[in-house]
């Protein structure tokens, strides 16, 4: 039955226009389809071939090329098996589809995403703030934030810099940090 | 937490003046030998509030329990702030956590110590580099004791109980003084975080005011912030709403109106 399923399945995607499918173990299904058939995908993922579960969707950043990927990964518990549909998103203006009408926890998923990423979904119920209930600084999960930027402007640091350790030092023991991984007021002390 | 334009630098902490103030020492030439005694008594009987936020807090069951057994030293755990002695933070605090534990540390009784346990309360640890974690814990309330480490063995956790009791019977462990004296400071670096019209349920001023340790530090330019955009303090109203409970009670009124 299972295998009969995981046949069935092979041949209906490998039948489809415009997707790119590939097997990457018994349970596990590649698929990367253009970001206006994904949600016909879903719909017929969850339809028809018993993938009832949409266990997350994550988001990738490639700012070199300019685009947000998504990955809806979808389960069944009738094959057993975890289909990971990927679709790619120009980066700007960064807006895409919700498909919440299809599995209703996307609204989480894409609630997170947009907190992270910055990412709108047309249609998703509620996309206000989620985790970061204190933030309203750019989006802190995309490649152009530099959170090493920010903590040095939000946040201070203290040394530890004991008189016995300084014996040690002087003795030539200690703990040895190169001056380029030096992050904290030891540096600034150094350089003046 | 872009907040940060809105509200001015607190700068560099200012030095305080340790120990008891010259008009607040008692004339009783007994004073003394009660403070000793009553410190000590203090520095044996702890309770201990772990806000585990973090894997420190693994730490801690070994060290309550029978293997270390911290009651031997007169530190029991405790369910409430308001009955605490010790606020202990275990890990990393994130900004939304730090919130809560500013709360929880402004509803204790003084004296109050604050320990900080792991190598995040001190610098951000392993999370130094990232965004939504608070690096210096005494930035936003002082702290008596650092246990550094990650995480540190509950022979360290043992040990810095030990240093903080020595401290109490010594008379030393006055930090939460630092907050009423200072408090202006570290209400500048929790408004940073938490924007301009931050404030607690907790009234600091006059708490200052009451433990008479008011000073010109305690004001400053964040306190007349708070003060800008401060909405009085309410008591909670009490309300009971078990529907048959209602019933019952109108019930009863319109028996007694009818009599």
């Amino acid at each position: 039955m299972t295998n009969e399923l995981t046949t069935w399945l092979d041949t209906l995607l490998a039948e489809l226009d415009g997707i790119e499918v590939r097997r990457t173990s018994r349970r596990r299904l590649r698929v990367e389809v253009a970001s206006d058939a994904l949600p016909a995908l879903l719909e017929l993922l969850r339809g028809r071939a018993s993938f009832v579960h949409l266990s997350a969707i994550s988001c990738v950043d490639w700012i070199d090329a300019g685009q947000f990927e998504l990955v809806y990964h979808c389960w069944s518990y009738e094959i057993q098996s975890l289909v990971s549909v990927h679709t790619r998103i120009p980066r700007e203006p960064g807006v895409y589809i919700s498909v919440y009408d299809i599995y209703t926890p996307a609204a989480f998923f894409e609630r997170d995403i947009h907190e992270m990423f910055g990412v709108w979904f047309e249609g998703s119920p509620d996309l206000s703030r989620f985790i970061l209930t204190e933030w309203d600084g750019p989006p802190p999960m995309r490649k152009d934030f530099d959170s090493e930027a920010w903590v040095n402007q939000h946040f201070g640091w203290q040394d530890y810099h004991p008189d016995w350790l300084k014996d040690l030092e002087a003795r030539g023991g200690g703990i040895a940090v190169p001056p380029n991984e030096q992050r904290f007021s030891r540096r600034t002390v150094d350089e003046t | 937490m872009t907040h940060i334009d809105q509200v001015p630098t607190p700068g560099a902490p200012l030095p305080v003046e340790i120990g008891v103030k010259a008009g607040a020492a008692r004339t009783n030439p007994f004073a003394r030998v009660f403070d000793e005694l009553v410190r000590f008594a203090q520095s044996r009987s702890l309770f201990m509030l772990h806000y585990c936020t973090g894997c420190g807090a693994v730490e801690l069951p070994p060290a309550m329990t029978s293997r270390f057994d911290m009651e031997r030293l007169g530190i029991q755990p405790m369910v409430s702030p308001r009955q605490a002695d010790i606020l202990l933070i275990t890990g990393y605090v994130s900004v939304k956590t730090l919130k809560r534990v500013i709360l929880t540390y402004e509803q204790m009784n003084s004296p109050k110590y604050v320990i900080g346990i792991c190598s995040c309360t001190v610098n951000g640890g392993m999370y130094w580099q990232s965004y939504a974690t608070a690096k210096k814990l005494n930035d936003y309330m002082p702290v008596d004791i650092y246990i550094a480490g990650c995480m540190p063995r509950p022979e360290a956790v043992i040990e810095g109980l030990r240093g903080l009791i020595e401290n109490i019977r010594t008379g030393r462990a006055d930090a939460w003084k630092d907050y009423y004296r200072r408090y202006d400071y570290y209400l500048g670096n929790q408004q940073r975080l938490f924007g301009a019209d931050w404030q607690t349920s907790t009234d600091v001023i006059a708490e200052a005011r009451h433990y008479d340790l008011f000073g010109p530090a305690t004001l400053g330019a964040h306190t007349a912030l708070l003060e800008q955009h401060q909405r009085p303090l309410e008591a909670l109203e009490m309300r009971i709403e078990i529907p048959e409970l209602m019933r019952r009670r109108s019930r009863s009124d319109q028996d007694g109106t009818a009599q």
